[in-house]
């Protein structure tokens, strides 16, 4: 990045010479100067990741190792911010960092950390010179595809502040964030908030904010922390900045400079005919664009439609517990992932690979689409207990099923249950706790069902729309409250008898009845009995009936006489307890 | 008991300054009889809720209901309680959590309750999920049949239960009572010809007395629904447990409600 000292206060000898040689100007060239406007249409944030290599290694690293050293990058991170080098409790001081890349035969420096820039290694010497400045220089080879991973989970971060996020690969990202600005409280603490974002990410960017998305790129490269806000400044503040900051190719920065050319400003001045012609039209737009004279159109960064992430172990696990703490960071950055889209999901799959079996699958199925990390965790948790591995685990994945949309939860005022309290969005998660340790089909609602037959006449509900406060109509009531018992047994229960009369641990005493059920017609399961409501000896009520096959009018006749008088065929069940 | 020997707070309120009035009005103090500022809910009967301390069942807590023998009125007791809570604008969840049968849902709904706020949880730990339902906030109430429990569980779901804000209600065999509990409220319900009589074993300001509750309505019982509290003594009420007799049908099927695994 040494950029700034390469500029120097050369003359310009050939500028007057081409303003001679104009002789007409192309049409399409010939762009009306519109009055700049008092308010920018657009602010784009310009972030620029000059450690992106060293970064992306770093970042990259607790990843590979178990849950136990992910600790352990962290004091390396903070010996190398330029706010943590005199701290004197490091003992070991890592040393100076330097990222190379196999370019032709030898092996050249393509970036620093900011100690190793402080004792002269710069980007393009190669090796050798940087050992000879630096003997105990940590060397490592440059890895593109996690640089490429890093950007595009601080693209993913970059979300959390404006939808409108673009790449500049490899190590630019844009945003716009004109419309966000009131929500952070202004230019300066948006900027901060993104930095401690990208913090927590582990890169240190240089943030920018500009009026056009060439500026901003500019001024974060060149490592100038401006805010232009208003486009009417915006030719002034970047005018003494590097053409190097605009990364054109080496030939025409080359030729610029022959003709002393070494400021954006000084190319800003030169005729557009003569410009376009000699260093070509594709620069001369890019001017365009910078100065905001041409619209410049990005490409957005996409967000991925599903979540999937890996993590391999360094050691194998074993035990439950640990195999959480290494979900854990999987599922804080599912939820980041689901925040960032405003979605949730109703289906994660966690994948425990083995050395010699196939990976172990642990499918959750959510009542209600749900993006909270924790209660993620807690409902694996419940399943991992309960879960045999057959082995133990090298690698866990992370697959979230079809995002779903899902608006995050407000907080009330008042708790629910307090009075004014609202409807509580806890149940879901109760249900779905529940389900996970005690099986699908152990927790489930209650409905009545249209039938005669008592036992056909409830039916259990899904609790899937547990989460909606729906209204549905009451059931129907074609009784009395206490004609009915409150429990019934899962299946009729034959009772014995004596003389006719039933019996349970000593003779029943017949209350009411009887009531005669017939329902099911001529179909196989049709029925015909005389309910009874019976008390015990201890004084407990009962719900007893008496098949009635021979249908006839036995039923209006006296309980006790008829029952005596039966047949013993007519056999006496108990199908329920009232409260 | 401190709340027998508590003085009437109606009298002595009166000569209070206003401020110290203000502050013993706070629901955390409690001055025995009725100076315990409970958030209520009514128990649907007259005579319970003025026996009850605060004039109904509390809303946060736990309670015990000790019975001899399941389907002795327990349920009834508590079903107009339920019915209000299930009913109420932003009701939350009623979780009936092991129970012993089948809940009899047109039963339920002609009793008044909310099926679409109740859920069933079938588990052979049903202290696990009674504490999960307790403090989830969630649910208004929990109903939970425990046959053993240690003491210091109970401590664990009067807990829960006040981390949720919920009533968490406790069916217990009636051996219980010898045991110390640290529920907010523990009464036993027997069966009587028309419905039920309560005993309230621990209150906090609440009347000593049996209640009498009727619901069977009967037409040879109706010289009976004068009587409000008749104190009865505990030894007495015990005598009505059946023991079962050598004349007793073997062959009778094992369905018989009851608590199982009671040890014996």
């Amino acid at each position: 990045m040494s950029i700034r000292a390469t500029r120097t206060g050369h003359a310009r000898p050939g500028a007057p010479r081409l303003r001679e040689k104009v002789v007409s100007l192309p049409t399409a060239l010939r762009l009306p100067l519109e009055a700049p406007e008092s308010e920018a249409r657009e602010l784009w944030m310009g972030v620029h990741l000059p450690w992106l290599a060293i970064e992306a290694l770093q970042a990259s690293a607790p990843h590979a190792e178990s849950g136990n050293s992910a600790n352990a990058a962290d004091p390396t991170r903070t010996a190398e911010r330029p706010g943590a080098t005199r701290n004197e409790r490091t003992v070991v001081r890592p040393p100076p960092r330097a990222i190379m890349e196999l370019q032709g035969q030898a092996q050249f420096v393509v970036a620093t950390c900011e100690r190793a820039q402080r004792y002269g290694v710069r980007p393009g010497m190669s090796m050798a010179a940087a050992l000879a400045l630096v003997p105990d220089l940590d060397i490592a080879t440059r890895d593109v595809v996690r640089e490429r991973q890093l950007l595009e989970q601080l693209a993913t971060a970059a979300h959390r502040f404006t939808p409108r996020v673009s790449l500049v690969p490899p190590d630019g990202l844009l945003l716009e964030v004109k419309g966000s600005l009131h929500l952070f409280g202004g230019v300066e603490s948006l900027c901060q908030a993104f930095e401690a974002r990208c913090a927590e990410a582990g890169a240190k960017p240089f943030v920018t904010i500009a009026p056009t998305p060439l500026a901003a790129l500019a001024c974060a490269r060149a490592g100038e922390p401006r805010l232009i806000t208003q486009p009417s400044q915006l030719i002034g503040s970047i005018s003494s900045l590097s053409l190097l900051t605009l990364r054109w190719p080496v030939e025409v920065t080359d030729r610029l400079k022959q003709i002393g050319v070494y400021t954006i400003g000084q190319a800003i001045r030169l005729p557009r005919a003569g410009f376009a012609r000699r260093f070509g039209r594709a620069q001369l737009a890019e001017l365009d664009r910078l100065t905001g004279r041409d619209s410049d159109l990005r490409e957005r960064f996409n967000l991925r439609e599903r979540f999937r992430h890996k993590r391999e172990l360094l050691f194998e696990l074993e035990h439950h517990e640990a195999i959480s703490g290494v979900l854990e960071p999987l599922f804080e950055e599912l939820g980041e992932f689901l925040k960032a889209r405003q979605c949730g999901v109703t289906r994660v799959a966690c994948l425990f690979g083995h050395r010699h079996v196939p990976p172990t699958r642990c499918v959750l199925k959510l009542a209600a689409p749900a993006a909270n990390a924790r209660h993620f965790a807690k409902l694996v948790g419940e399943r991992l207990a309960t879960l045999a591995l057959p082995e133990p685990v090298r690698w866990c994945e992370l697959r979230s099923g079809d995002l779903v949309p899902h608006a995050p939860d407000a907080k009330a005022l008042w708790q629910p249950g307090e009075h004014g309290g609202g409807h509580s969005a806890a149940i879901p998660e109760l249900i779905e706790h529940l389900r996970a340790r005690l099986g699908h089909e152990s927790v489930y609602g209650l409905r009545v069902v249209e039938d005669h037959r008592p036992e056909r006449a409830w039916a259990t509900a899904d609790l899937a729309s547990a989460g909606e406060s729906k209204k549905t109509a009451p059931a129907p009531v074609r009784w009395r409250p206490y004609r009915r018992p409150l429990w019934l047994l899962p299946e009729p229960a034959p009772l014995a008898q004596k003389n006719g009369a039933p019996r349970l641990r000593g003779p029943l005493e017949l209350l009411s009845g009887p009531e005669r059920i017939e329902a099911g017609g001529a179909g196989q399961c049709s029925v015909a009995r005389d309910y009874y409501i019976a008390r015990d000896a201890r004084g407990v009520r009962l719900w007893v009936f008496r098949e009635c096959r021979s249908s006839g009018g036995a039923a209006n006749a006296d309980p006790h006489t008829a029952a005596a008088a039966r047949a013993a065929t007519h056999a006496w069940f108990m199908q329920g307890v009232f409260g | 008991m401190v709340a027998i020997a508590a003085p009437e707070v109606s009298s002595s309120d009166a000569d209070l300054p206003s401020g110290l009035e203000a502050l013993l009005r706070h629901p955390a103090i409690w001055r025995g009889r009725s100076a315990a500022q409970v958030d209520v809910v009514s128990s649907g009967f007259a005579r319970l809720d003025a026996a009850l301390p605060g004039g109904g069942w509390p809303r946060t807590g736990l309670i015990e209901i000790l019975v001899e023998h399941l389907g002795s009125g327990e349920l009834y007791v508590l079903l107009p309680a339920l019915a209000s809570l299930t009913r109420q604008q932003a009701a939350r969840w009623c979780a009936w959590i092991a129970p012993p049968f089948e809940p009899f849902a047109p039963a339920l709904a002609a009793h008044g309750l909310a099926l679409d706020r109740i859920f069933v949880a079938r588990t052979e730990s049903p202290l696990w999920a009674f504490e999960q339902s307790l403090a989830s906030g969630a649910c208004e109430a929990a109903l939970a049949w425990v046959p053993r429990i240690p003491a210091r569980d109970i401590r664990r779901l009067q807990l829960a239960a006040e981390k949720g804000r919920s009533l968490g209600v406790l069916f217990r065999p009636r051996e219980a009572s010898r045991e110390s509990s640290s529920a907010v409220l523990r009464a036993a319900v027997e069966p009587t010809e028309q419905g039920a009589r309560i005993t309230l074993l621990k209150s906090r300001g609440g009347s000593r007395d049996d209640i009498v509750l009727e619901w069977h309505a009967s037409p040879r019982a109706k010289q009976a629904h004068g009587c409000a509290v008749r104190p009865e003594s505990q030894e007495g009420v015990m005598n009505t447990a059946h023991t079962a007799g050598p004349h007793s049908d073997s062959s009778a099927p094992h369905v018989a409600p009851h608590f199982p695994s009671k040890g014996s």
